[in-house]
C-alpha cells in the first residue's frame, strides 16, 4: 500500500467548494449540549441566522458602494472620498459577525493530521483544550475590542480621512462579532466537555 | 534571553499550537498575544485589537470577498458547465482535444472565479464523468482538474496575489500582469500533456482491441455540427466579456482593484440573473452565504497572520532571520532554490494566505538584497504554492476532487497529478532561466519598474 492510499480525508476542506452543499444559513444544536444550556444555544442559532442576513446584506452593500464609485467618478466626475471606507466598515462588519456563525459550523480551518492518530478518548480531551483554548484567545481578543470600543465613543475618534466618519462604529461591529464568538466557543466547550462522559463509540 | 533561543521557541509553541488542531486562525493570533503578554511591554496588549482592525481595514485585502463572491455567483450557477460543453464542442476534433478543453475551461473559469477548489469543483464536476465516459483514465481525468484548477491563483485575479502584494508593498495590479504569462504557459504545458498522454492512452486502447477486441470508448470518433457549436456560444460568450471587461476597467486605469472587484461581483450576479434567471433571495441566499463563511474564514486567518507577523518583527525574530539567511552568503540560486523548497514544506501544513503573510517579512529582505524582482519572485512563490495545492498529503485540490469523484481511488488521483506538479516546476525553472515569460507584460503594459540596480 502505498503512501497515498494511506492519507486520511479532512472532514472540511478550505474553500468554497467543500462548503457544505446547500447547507445555507441553517444550522442545528448540538445533541451533546446540557441541557441548561439548550435555552442559549437554541438563542444562537437565531441571532447567528440573523447576523449571516446582516452579513449578506453588507456584502451587497459593499459591492454596490464600490461599483458606484466608479461611476460617479467617471461619468459625473465627483470626488469618491467616502466609498472605499465605507466599502471597508460593511466589509470588516461582516467578517467579524459572521464569525460566530462559522465557528458554529466548525467552518475555521486547522490542522487536522494529528486527530486522526490519536485514540478516541484523548482526542475528545484535545478537542476541549482546544475549544478552551480559542474561547481565551477570543474572550480577551473581545474585551480588548470593548475597550477600544469604549475610548473611541468617549473621546470621539474619527477616521484619518476627509470624510472622518466616527470609529466606534466599526469597533462596534468588531466587538459585537468578537462577543458572539465568544458566547458560541462557550457553548461549544461545554458540548466538548459533556462529550467526555459519552461511552466509547457514541457520537 | 537569547535570539536564537527566543526564535526557536517561537517557532517550537506555533508548531506546537497549530499541530494541536486548533483553527490556523486562532492559532496564530493567541500565540501572538502570549508572546506579546511576555515578552513585550504591557502597553502593547491594550492596542492588540487596534492592530488588527488597522491592518485588516485596507480596501485592497477587503477586496477578497468581493472576489470571492464574484467567483461564488459564477460557480454556484450552470456556468461552469456550460462553459465546459463550449470548449469541448469547439476542441472535440482535435486528438486528445477533450483534455485540452478540461484545461481550457479551467483556466477560463478560473480567472473568472479566482478559486482553485471553486475551479475543480465547478469544472470538474462536468468535465471528469465526460472524460471517463471517453475512455479516459480516471486517474488522467482528475489530474488535468486538478491541475487546471490551481490555475485560479495565478490568473488575476488571484486571493494570493493580493495578499502578496499588501505584505511586499508591491504594485496589484503589476502581479495581476505578471501572473498572465506564466499562466498561459502553464496552459500549454498541460495542454501539450494531456495530448501526449491521450496519445499514449489511445494506442494502449488500440493494441487492446487489436489483440482481445476490447473497444474502448477512447477509440470512437466524435462529432459536432457547427449548429450545435454557435448553439452554445450565447451562454458563455456573456462571461468571457465580463472577463475582458474587468480586467480593461482595470488596466485602463477606470478603477481600482478593489472597484473592480465590486464591479465585477455586481456584475456576475447581474449576468446569472439574466442567463440563469439566478435572481430570487432564495438562489441568492446560498451564493451569498457561501462567500461569507469562506472570505470569514479567509479574513480571519489574514488579520491573525497580521497580529502574528506583527509579534514576530516587534521582537525582532523575522529581522534576526533574515540577517541570518543574508549571512549565510549563499549564491543567488542557492538562496533561491532553499527558500522555495521552505515554501513548499510549509505548503503540506498550511494555506498560501498565512504562508505569505507569515513568511515575507523573512524572505524577502534578502531576495531583494540578492537582486531578485520582488513582483517575479511573487509570481514564482505563487506557482510553487500551486503545487502544493495538488501534492500530498493535504493537497486540498485533490479533496475537492474525491468529493466530486469519490470512486477515483486518491492513490489514482494522485499519481495522474505528478505528471503535473513536474510541470509546474520546470515552469518555474524556465521563468527563473527567463524572467521576461513574467515581466514583460506589466513592463510593456505599466512601463518598466525602476530598478535599485
Amino acid at each position: 500500500m502505498s503512501v497515498a492510499e494511506r492519507v486520511e480525508l479532512p472532514p472540511v476542506p478550505v474553500g468554497l467548494a467543500a462548503a457544505p452543499a446547500g447547507a445555507g444559513i441553517h444550522q442545528h444544536v448540538d445533541p451533546s449540549t446540557p441541557r441548561w444550556l439548550l435555552p442559549l444555544a437554541h438563542a444562537l442559532v437565531v441571532v447567528n441566522r440573523g447576523v449571516m442576513v446582516l452579513g449578506m446584506i453588507a456584502l451587497v452593500a459593499a459591492a454596490l458602494i464600490l461599483a458606484s464609485s466608479v461611476v460617479t467618478r467617471y461619468f459625473l466626475h465627483a470626488s469618491t472620498d467616502w466609498q472605499d471606507e465605507a466599502a471597508v466598515f460593511c466589509l470588516v462588519g461582516a467578517t467579524f459577525l459572521c464569525s460566530a456563525f462559522v465557528q458554529a459550523i466548525r467552518g475555521h480551518v486547522g490542522i487536522e493530521a494529528v486527530s486522526s492518530l490519536l485514540p478516541e478518548r484523548v482526542n475528545r480531551v484535545r478537542i476541549l483544550l482546544v475549544d478552551v483554548g480559542c474561547l481565551a484567545f477570543c474572550a480577551f481578543f473581545a474585551w480588548k475590542s470593548c475597550t477600544l470600543l469604549h475610548e473611541a465613543w468617549s473621546e470621539g475618534q474619527t477616521t484619518s480621512s476627509s470624510w472622518a466618519p466616527p470609529l466606534w462604529i466599526p469597533y462596534l461591529l468588531m466587538s459585537a462579532g468578537m462577543l458572539l464568538l465568544s458566547v458560541q466557543l462557550l457553548v461549544q466547550c461545554a458540548v466538548s466537555a459533556n462529550r467526555l462522559r459519552l461511552p466509547r463509540g457514541a457520537r | 534571553m537569547s535570539m536564537l533561543v527566543l526564535g526557536l521557541l517561537f517557532g517550537a509553541v506555533t508548531l506546537l499550537v497549530m499541530f494541536s488542531g486548533m483553527p490556523v486562525a486562532f492559532s496564530l493570533g493567541s500565540v501572538g498575544v502570549l508572546f506579546m503578554a511576555i515578552f513585550m511591554p504591557a502597553s502593547s496588549l491594550d492596542t492588540v485589537t487596534q492592530n488588527v482592525y488597522e491592518e485588516m481595514s485596507s480596501i485592497t485585502l477587503l477586496s477578497i470577498p468581493l472576489f470571492i463572491l464574484k467567483g461564488a455567483a459564477i460557480g454556484r450557477t450552470r456556468a461552469g458547465q456550460d462553459l465546459y460543453a463550449a470548449m469541448h464542442a469547439w476542441m472535440g476534433r482535435i486528438p486528445g482535444g477533450l483534455g485540452i478543453a478540461n484545461v481550457f475551461a479551467c483556466a477560463l473559469f478560473a480567472a473568472m472565479a479566482g478559486s482553485s477548489p471553486a475551479t475543480c469543483s465547478a469544472i470538474g464536476s462536468a468535465g471528469i464523468p465526460e472524460m471517463r465516459r471517453r475512455g479516459y483514465s480516471p486517474g488522467f481525468a482528475a489530474g488535468i482538474i486538478a491541475a487546471g484548477g490551481t490555475l485560479g491563483i495565478l490568473l488575476p485575479p488571484s486571493v494570493t496575489m493580493i495578499l502578496y502584494a499588501v505584505a511586499a508593498e508591491q504594485s496589484l495590479g503589476r502581479l495581476f500582469l505578471a501572473g498572465i504569462g506564466p499562466g498561459v504557459l502553464l496552459v500549454m504545458l498541460f495542454a501539450v500533456w494531456a495530448a501526449v498522454n491521450y496519445r499514449r492512452e489511445y494506442r494502449a486502447a488500440k493494441r487492446d482491441f487489436e489483440a482481445v477486441g476490447n473497444a474502448s470508448p477512447l477509440l470512437a470518433d466524435e462529432h459536432f455540427s457547427m449548429r450545435e457549436r454557435f448553439a452554445l456560444l450565447p451562454r458563455v460568450l456573456p462571461f468571457l466579456i465580463l472577463l475582458t471587461g474587468v480586467m480593461v476597467a482595470l488596466y485602463g486605469g477606470f478603477a481600482t482593484p478593489s472597484e473592480t472587484a465590486g464591479l465585477g461581483s455586481l456584475l456576475a450576479l447581474a449576468l446569472i440573473a439574466i442567463i440563469y434567471g439566478v435572481w430570487r433571495v432564495r438562489d441568492l441566499a446560498p451564493i451569498l452565504s457561501a462567500t461569507l463563511k469562506e472570505s470569514t474564514m479567509l479574513m480571519f486567518i489574514i488579520g491573525m497572520s497580521l497580529l502574528f507577523s506583527y509579534v514576530m518583527s516587534y521582537l525582532h525574530i523575522s529581522q534576526s532571520m533574515a540577517q541570518w539567511i543574508v549571512a549565510l552568503a549563499l549564491s543567488r540560486w542557492m538562496l533561491l532554490a532553499a527558500i522555495l523548497a521552505m515554501v513548499i514544506v510549509m505548503g503540506f501544513f498550511l494555506p498560501p494566505v498565512s504562508i505569505i503573510l507569515m513568511t515575507a517579512p523573512i524572505f524577502l529582505p534578502p531576495l531583494k538584497a540578492a537582486g531578485f524582482d520582488l513582483v517575479w519572485f511573487g509570481v514564482v512563490m505563487t506557482i510553487v504554492m500551486e503545487a502544493g495545492l495538488i501534492h500530498p498529503p493535504v493537497g486540498l485540490n485533490l479533496f475537492v476532487i474525491k468529493n466530486i469523484a469519490p470512486d477515483i481511488a486518491l492513490g489514482d488521483i494522485i499519481r495522474g497529478v505528478i505528471p503535473f506538479v513536474v510541470l509546474m516546476l520546470l515552469t518555474v525553472v524556465l521563468i527563473s532561466a527567463f524572467p521576461s515569460i513574467a515581466t514583460a507584460l506589466p513592463d510593456l503594459v505599466m512601463g518598466p519598474l525602476a530598478h535599485s540596480h
